[in-house]
């Protein structure tokens, strides 16, 4: 898991450049923050259309709603997926199209007192101020199908093979296999010098071998009268290695 | 981009550490039930003669398409909850149904087959009267709206406004209904009380008045109540005080219209006393005129079917005793539809003939009533004619209880939905009682021994009876293997209810606003048990507890309701067993005082039932059971039971001590000013919460202990100033027990609604944040610090030092409807918020990502601990929606509960519709995974197995070839 080391340094390092941004647009108020005293009597029409592309308006609109901050005013889908959320105060809104199956962006809406000038940004919450203009009456497009599921792992050869535990025993297999085909065991100074070396790696010769020993205990219960000549074998060969 | 680039970095870090739903555990443990309320208005869908659909519109401001044939919902239009989405009236007409919308606020128009909106419109102000739809030559086409002042005709095809008038004299006039028989003239009633009644009639192509007539009615009080439009526009209105009809024509031209009175005694009948006699008119298509035929309610079980022929008023029957009538048409055919009682149990529709009175054979439909239920209330016939020009049909019956069930000749039910738990208010999750064979092993210790030998005898027969179960179990195997699956039966009834190994599968004892009690099946969702109480006030305030579990065997587990009219503090008790539904025979003592507060203390009486202590408004305290035992333990521990009251309308808190004599001190007082702020909830800690992990191990291996108070309250305050400059939102922090104050917080320019879920030794609250216009969540973390001062015992009145405080916030780019935190059995498993949203998710946010000990610079010691970086906006992601695509209109409340399981927690969360479904906040760590691979493993071990007998094989023969050589 090396990312999950590294990253938080990373991480840190853009969120403090983040943080002092933010700090800075922070001290201006935003323009929709002005705007929001609300005057009474006066409402307002908040008006779009919700497109999901390649998907019949039929389909969805039946269980779709438009949802202004929160669930303060509701609006529904007509037949041709447009839609008007009626009666709304001046203020700003936070207008999010809400399905079950499709994704929309959420987008916000101004409303000036006069309920003339109304502009439509997206939403961003961390700069309030910061404008990024959407066309008026709103073009809500779907981003795609929500993603509720999360894939199972399945099983490949590769997660398998790429497997740490998988390779620790498929590495020496093949050097094994390998290395005397590779090296020319008949050589006799060769031998004399693997030897020297083996000799090395196990400083006590006395000391018997876990694994013969192993190997020994297993074919003597197992079988003990078939496995007799075969022991017998193994002893000098392994020797002999 | 930076953001960009943060998200994708956060999606990184995240992917391991938050599980989530994968899509073939769909519908594994989790269901959903919709609900739609209790229903104001329906209309069958006659537009297609093979149309399955019935329309609703509901009290809860809900208009949904239900499926005839199975009761399920085709579609569903959640509207703004409140005055503001209230359905005033629903009209249909073809495909389309027309919705007046929050006192006459916004005319909608639907398409019944898609379910979506034709149009919608905004009518202008004035409160609401009535609307009708207007015909003309046939079709129609308008739709009249009277309001309180103005009458305005709107096209159906696009709602737009064909003419709007005002209404002469409205001041003085009360216009109370529209009418048009679909002669071009749309008819305006208004009334002055005790005066004269007032018919303006409008042309429909202009909104020219055509005649305005004002007839007097001294006698009259109210056109909706005793007045029916039938026939060729005549109305028709009945007088209990004479006792008398009285009749005028509508279409007459004279100024001096008369009434005219035919009194009831010559036409034999009798009006019951104190009773307000009711007619029923009915007008098959709005083109035409309606019937004239009509129904009179003479008396609450008496009504007659009369008609008006040539000005003469004849009785075609007489319906006694009558419980409901209605009428219905199809093609040609007007039928009425009459419900009597048949006997205490059951009721018997039978249908008439409207213009004769003529009883129609092989009609009757028998309706058995639920003992548990309440009394039918309304019926809605769907009739349709049958091959033979006969007419057949089916009734919706919708009760007290607001069930509706639809009946099919000769009485069987199709369906029936049980709307009132559209309105669950709290509920309860209870554990299933052990079955018979581990019942009778827990009996064996649960009893008093006596002597030796009959205990063995008593192990051995227990034994006996377990083997016996057993071989009854091995054979009821074998017995259903031999037969096909679809024959074995695996419902789950009352009988065979049994806790299963990990004890996931529980009772829901659900509570709804109406007074009905369910008990539902946590693994299937199917309704085991139901009980309507009847005198329940419509204001009253509910507390479910649990007296007694299932665990003390025989004593059966016992629930208590507490029913408190909210106007008067009057409060009852309901007992009752959680399991069965029924009533316990334990009779709850009747409190004369009203009450101010009540909890279960943990003391027990001799029969395991927790003791339920109730304040009154003297202060006095009473106990539930009072046994001599009961207030023997309480005169002991009195010294040590201490209580906390809350008068929001006062701002104080004041906290109290219980004297040896059952009365009580006041010990503490917190007055919250009134003028500045105002208590909005005072949140303690859930009493079945365990928290056994005591401290937070740091980065350099010291451990920071949390601060336990199990006495804390959190006190939520707004400001009463709601001006966005001036507006704050309070938290105080109050032990109590011993009213000090622990701690306290302020949060400036915002305001509420306020959510907050108080847990071990934190405080998430939500709250929107004025100046910045966006939803903000604050944490607050108690910590004791390095050293733990006490760690046997937690006492309140023993604490000298203050503990640390964190507090951090956060953006959350989401309103929110409801929260509330995962809970397990021990409280080791990581806990999770459950964040229910306006959308319908329910979004189960770690609470790693709500801790105030986040760093805004990332050290070696932070990341030893892993602590997430410091980041402003909080996300929503769908994969961490525990619901899916289920998702749940207006949630109001989740409950979590603990189950067998340490890595299990149980969810339900209800609103309109109620779902469930287990979460595993640290994933399921000890269980096995659903998508463990068993194939993989024993694949791999046989393939292991098989290439050591190989090699072997082939060792031996390289072996012998060597020592041959």
């Amino acid at each position: 898991m090396w990312h999950r080391e590294r990253i938080p340094l990373l991480l840190a390092f853009v969120q403090s450049v983040l943080v002092v941004g933010w700090c800075f647009t922070e001290m201006e108020a935003g323009p929709g923050a002005a705007m929001s005293t609300q005057t009474n009597g006066d409402r307002f029409k908040i008006e779009g259309r919700a497109i999901v592309p390649g998907v019949k308006t039929q389909d969805w609109v039946s269980t779709a709603r438009v949802l202004v901050d929160g669930e303060e005013h509701v609006g529904f889908l007509r037949t041709d997926g447009s839609f008007a959320v009626n009666d709304v105060p001046s203020g700003s809104y936070v207008v999010e199209v809400v399905t079950p199956t499709y994704r929309f962006d959420p987008v916000r809406v101004d409303i000036t007192s006069k309920g003339k000038m109304r502009y439509a940004r997206l939403v961003n919450y961390i700069k309030t101020s910061e404008v990024i203009r959407q066309p008026y009456p709103l073009q809500i497009r779907s981003s795609g199908p929500h993603s509720y599921f999360m894939k199972r792992e399945t099983w490949g050869w590769t997660d398998f093979l790429m497997n740490p535990m998988v390779m620790m025993m498929v590495l020496p297999l093949l050097i094994i296999v390998l290395l005397p085909k590779v090296v020319n065991t008949n050589d006799p100074e060769m031998r004399k010098e693997m030897e020297q070396s083996m000799n090395m790696l196990n400083p006590n010769p006395e000391l018997p071998d876990v694994s013969e020993l192993m190997t020994k205990l297993f074919s003597g219960s197992k079988g003990s009268s078939k496995a007799g000549s075969s022991s017998k074998g193994t002893r000098p060969a392994a020797k002999r290695r | 981009m930076a953001k960009l680039i943060l998200l994708w970095l956060k999606c990184v870090i995240l992917y391991n550490a938050v599980g989530a739903v994968f899509e073939d555990q769909v519908g594994k443990f989790d269901w959903r039930q919709q609900y739609v309320g209790k229903v104001r208005f329906s209309h069958f869908d006659t537009h297609v003669q093979s149309s399955k659909k019935v329309l609703v519109a509901t009290e809860n401001n809900v208009f949904a398409a239900l499926n005839t044939r199975t009761g399920e919902l085709f579609w569903r239009h959640v509207d703004k909850s409140g005055p503001e989405g209230n359905i005033d009236a629903l009209l249909h007409h073809g495909q389309d149904a027309i919705l007046v919308v929050g006192n006459g606020r916004l005319l909608r128009s639907w398409d019944v087959n898609v379910g979506g909106l034709n149009w919608e419109i905004v009518l202008d102000s004035g409160s609401f009267q009535k609307a009708c739809l207007v015909g003309q030559q046939g079709t129609v086409k308008n739709v009249a709206v009277l309001k309180k002042n103005i009458i305005s005709l709107h096209y159906l095809s696009n709602g737009h406004q064909k003419w709007i008038e005002n209404l002469p004299e409205s001041e003085t006039v009360d216009y109370q209904t529209v009418y048009s028989g679909g002669n071009g003239e749309v008819y305006a009633l208004g009334i002055v009380p005790h005066s004269h009644v007032v018919i303006i009639a409008y042309s429909t192509d202009d909104g020219e008045i055509i005649k305005q007539i004002s007839v007097e009615a001294p006698w009259l009080s109210n056109i909706v109540a005793s007045c029916a439009v039938i026939g060729q526009g005549v109305l028709i209105c009945v007088d209990s005080a004479t006792p008398s009809l009285y009749m005028c024509d509508l279409h007459l031209d004279t100024h001096d219209l008369q009434m005219t009175q035919i009194p009831l005694q010559s036409l034999g009948l009798e009006v019951a006393p104190d009773f307000q006699p009711v007619l029923v008119s009915h007008q098959p298509n709005s083109a035409h005129q309606p019937l004239s035929e009509f129904f009179l309610q003479l008396g609450p079980d008496n009504f007659l079917l009369l008609q008006l022929n040539n000005g003469q008023i004849v009785t075609l029957r007489d319906f006694k005793p009558a419980l409901l009538v209605s009428f219905a048409t199809t093609g040609e055919k007007t039928i009425a539809a009459v419900m009597s009682p048949k006997n205490k149990t059951a009721c018997s529709i039978n249908l008439f003939s409207a213009e004769t009175g003529r009883r129609l054979l092989d009609t009757t439909l028998i309706f058995v009533m639920d003992p548990n239920g309440g009394k039918p209330e309304k019926i809605y016939i769907q009739p349709f004619l049958k091959k033979d020009d006969s007419v057949g049909y089916r009734a919706m019956v919708q009760t007290e209880d607001h069930t509706l069930t639809f009946i099919q000749q000769p009485g069987r039910v199709m369906w029936t939905r049980e709307e009132a738990l559209s309105d669950v208010v709290t509920m309860e999750m209870v554990d299933l009682p052990l079955t018979g064979t581990q019942a009778e092993l827990e009996g064996e210790f649960g009893k008093k021994a006596d002597g030796l030998m009959s205990m063995v005898f008593k192990r051995l027969s227990s034994q006996l009876i377990l083997l016996q179960a057993w071989i009854a179990h091995l054979w009821k195997l074998f017995y259903d293997a031999r037969k096909p699956r679809s024959q074995v039966k695996n419902e789950v009834t009352i009988e065979n209810l049994s806790r299963d190994e990990f004890n996931l599968q529980k009772m829901m004892v659900m509570v709804t606003a109406s007074g009905k009690l369910f008990g539902i099946d946590s693994k299937t969702g199917s309704i085991l048990w139901r009980h309507y109480l009847e005198d329940v006030p419509s204001n009253a305030a509910f507390k479910l507890m649990v007296q007694r579990t299932t665990a003390h065997f025989p004593h059966p587990p016992q629930c208590t309701l507490l029913i408190k009219d909210q106007d008067t503090g009057l409060t009852t008790l309901h007992v009752f067993n959680p399991i069965f539904g029924k009533k316990s025979h334990v009779n709850p003592p009747a409190l004369p005082q009203p009450i101010l507060q009540s909890f279960l203390l943990p003391l027990m009486d001799q029969d395991y039932a927790k003791v339920l202590l109730l304040v009154d408004d003297q202060y006095k305290v009473s106990a539930f059971p009072s046994t001599k035992n009961v207030l023997q333990q309480l005169q002991e521990m009195a010294s040590s039971i201490f209580f906390y009251l809350v008068d929001s309308s006062q701002g104080r808190l004041s906290g109290y001590r219980l004297r040896t004599d059952l009365s009580t001190e006041q010990i503490w007082e917190v007055v919250i000013p009134m003028e500045i702020q105002r208590i909005v909830s005072v949140k303690g800690k859930r009493p079945n919460e365990h928290v056994h992990s005591q401290g937070r191990v740091m980065g350099d291996r010291s451990v920071l202990y949390k601060y336990l108070n199990p006495n804390l309250l959190a006190v939520v305050t707004e400001s009463t100033d709601t001006h966005q400059e001036r507006s704050f939102v309070g938290i105080i922090l109050i032990d109590g027990v011993t009213g000090r104050i622990i701690h306290e917080a302020v949060q400036r320019k915002a305001r509420g609604p306020v959510h907050v879920v108080h847990s071990e030794n934190w405080v998430v609250y939500e709250y929107w944040s004025t100046k910045s216009r966006r939803n903000e969540f604050s944490v607050i973390e108690l910590y004791e610090g390095m050293e733990l001062y006490n760690s046997t015992v937690f006492s309140s009145l023993d604490r000298p030092h203050a503990p640390q405080v964190l507090q951090q916030s956060y953006i959350f780019p989401s309103a929110i409807s409801t929260m509330e935190a995962t809970l397990t059995e021990k409280g080791i498993t990581s806990r999770h918020l459950l964040i229910g949203l306006p959308s319908g998710g329910i979004l189960s946010l770690p609470k790693m990502f709500l801790d105030p000990r986040r760093p805004e610079i990332v050290s070696e010691q932070s990341r030893e601990e892993n602590l997430i970086p410091y980041a402003p906006e909080l996300m929503i992601r769908t994969e961490w929606f525990i619901n899916y695509n289920q998702s749940i209109s207006r949630v109001r409340g989740i409950h979590t509960s603990p189950s067998g399981l340490e890595s299990t927690c149980l969810v339900v969360a209800y609103g309109l519709d109620i779902y469930q479904t287990r979460v595993y906040p640290s994933k399921q760590f000890d269980v096995l995974k659903d998508d463990y691979d068993y194939m993989l493993i024993s694949s791999v071990l046989l393939a292991l197995f098989f290439a050591t007998m190989i090699s072997k094989r082939l060792a031996e023969v390289k072996l012998l070839n060597r020592a041959w050589r």
